[in-house]
């Protein structure tokens, strides 16, 4: 009898040992469930990592842009550009919000006609129009209308392009892409929601006796649902620890391969200036365990509830 | 006569014309009258079938009556909301023949439950539990899970969890259907000592050789009735034949069970 004895039989000597939780660990649920929470979380990160980079990429873009306008001068008489452009950058320097002016000289300006004209000579008398690139303040981009005015009355052939037309269709399809990232997460939130308390109510079926067990002996409901909340908050934030880890992962990976594809990647600027992204992401574990312990709680109290007894 | 029990703070357990019945299936129970005061000890007697399970079922809370009332310690139980049943469930201990204890836990954990889900400290009740546990002869085995115990062993490990919140009322329903003769005795003798130091015990058995020692009160169910209501009388020896039915209905039941 006497084989089996671990520690003596002084009262004091039992209370460091550990409280084991009265629902078993690891189920039979319990790792499928890790790993569809994994996967699910997993997926919550890349599209929240999608609506993070698609507002980071298009706040960069029509940064780029909103501190810049273009003047363009044109004319049918080249001789005339070019007095209009010296005119129009010498106003451009003195107008005050002006930060730089870059007047592109007629060899620039071929060579951007390059791609639609080919490397053909260009003939001196085709009237190449002149291009002013002026970096602005804020302010001054906001109302053009003043300098517009101004340019209209030396330099008659001035356009001022201010890339609004540029600007609003960038910030359009950035808000698509936004809602269409977080519509996605929603989405996969809402599956989180459903799975958990699918595993919930197995789990209680799975239970049954040592709930019973644990009612017989005096248990509130809320003591059976603190006990299934609390190992769906484990298994939640266990599975998107998991999801989040490889979501990392996989996003530093993207930025790393994507690093020698300097000029043409859209989201490039992005994905390689990723730290608040990824910090952003946090959020995922966070929410999914927080929502795994609320979910499992409500199911096992709602299913309690109807019953009289055990 | 309701009122009167209400004022009688030493009524346990009162049945008034309860009837059980399930969806319209042939009565389990039907017009059960009976009383438990503070330091009862009763048999609950008669066949297997023949409604002893439900009827404590009834007083544990595990079921609810379809007609009559059931009052527990003064208070009417049909009508109980959900909420307030762990209060009164605090208040009786229950042993069963499967003995129903948690399998990944202790003994010592087990025995503990009770208190646990009261949501008392660890400090405040380890030495209840340990000194339970060495009433119960395990003091050895605290440590035990119970895949390791013997059935006398667990049976004795569900009779110190059934104790430790102190209840007021004891329900065994056929403890020693699972255990060796020997055992078995030993476990109704904690029982009866148990009662001498004021807990009112029902212990439902269909093993008659064993109430007839006892020498207790019994409630004799068959049919879902209530026939007897006293003392079992000693019969003239027929004892060979009496103490093999005896033997044999356990057996029987253990294969049921």
């Amino acid at each position: 009898m006497g084989e089996t004895m671990e520690k003596p039989l002084d009262g004091s000597a039992l209370v460091p040992t550990k409280r084991r939780p009265l629902l078993p660990e690891a189920g039979a649920a319990g790792a499928p469930l890790i790993t569809v929470i994994a996967v699910i979380s997993f997926l919550a990160c890349m599209s929240l990592a999608g609506f993070f980079l698609v507002r980071q990429a298009a706040q960069e873009w029509t940064s780029d842009l909103t501190g810049s306008i273009t003047v363009q001068i044109i004319s049918n008489s080249p001789a005339d550009i070019s007095r209009q452009t010296d005119a129009a950058a010498a106003i451009l320097r003195t107008t005050s919000g002006v930060v730089s002016v870059k007047v592109y000289s007629l060899d620039e300006r071929r060579k951007l006609l390059e791609p639609w004209l080919g490397q053909a000579e260009i003939s001196d008398d085709l009237p190449v129009p002149g291009i002013i690139a002026v970096k602005v303040q804020k302010a001054l981009r906001k109302d053009l209308s003043g300098l517009r005015s101004q340019l209209a009355e030396i330099a008659p052939g001035a356009v001022v392009d201010d890339h609004g037309v540029w600007n609003d269709s960038l910030a359009a399809s950035a808000r698509t892409g936004q809602i269409l990232a977080f519509g996605i997460f929603l989405m996969i939130m809402l599956a989180a929601i459903a799975v958990i308390i699918y595993a919930a109510r197995a789990g209680l079926a799975a239970n049954k006796e040592i709930i019973d067990v644990l009612h017989l002996v005096g248990a509130s409901d809320e003591f059976v649902a603190a006990e299934v909340q609390r190992r769906f908050f484990l298994l939640g934030l266990r599975g998107a620890v998991m999801g989040l880890a490889l979501a990392i992962l996989v996003l530093l990976f993207a930025g790393w391969a994507l690093q020698g594809v300097e000029p043409s990647g859209y989201f490039l600027p992005a994905i390689r200036n990723q730290s608040g992204t990824l910090f952003w992401l946090i959020i995922v574990p966070l929410l999914m365990c927080t929502v795994a312990a609320f979910s499992a709680k409500r199911t096992v109290m709602r299913a309690l509830a109807g019953r009289w007894s055990q | 006569m309701i009122q009167e029990s209400q004022k009688d703070r030493s009524i346990l357990v009162k049945f008034d014309h309860v009837g059980l019945s399930y969806d319209g299936v042939a009565d389990i129970l039907s017009d059960v009258d009976m009383v438990i005061r503070d330091g009862d000890f009763r048999f609950l007697t008669g066949p297997s079938g023949a409604g002893k399970t439900s009827l404590l079922k009834m007083i544990y809370l595990a079921q609810r009556p379809s007609t009559g009332a059931v009052t527990l310690f003064g208070e009417n139980v049909n009508q109980m909301p959900r909420e307030q049943l762990p209060l009164m469930r605090r208040r009786i201990g229950v042993v069963f023949q499967e003995f129903r204890l948690l399998e990944h836990l202790t003994a010592f954990e087990n025995v503990a439950l009770p208190m646990r889900v009261q949501g008392v400290n660890q400090n405040e009740y380890a030495q209840d539990v340990t000194e339970l546990l060495t009433w119960v002869g395990l003091g050895d085995r605290i440590f035990a899970l119970p895949e390791t115990l013997s059935g006398g062993e667990k049976q004795r490990v569900a009779l110190a969890r059934a104790l430790v919140a102190k209840p007021d009322l004891i329900l065994a329903d056929e403890p020693t259907g699972n255990v060796d003769p020997i055992m078995g005795e030993r476990i109704m003798r904690l029982l009866v000592e148990l009662n001498r130091l004021g807990t009112a015990v029902i212990v439902a058995t269909h093993d008659l050789d064993l109430v007839r020692r006892m020498k207790k009160n019994i409630l004799r169910l068959k049919g879902g009735r209530l026939t007897l209501h006293g003392p079992l009388k000693e019969r003239t020896h027929k004892p060979a034949a009496g103490q093999d039915q005896g033997a044999a209905a356990s057996r029987s039941a253990m294969g049921a069970g």
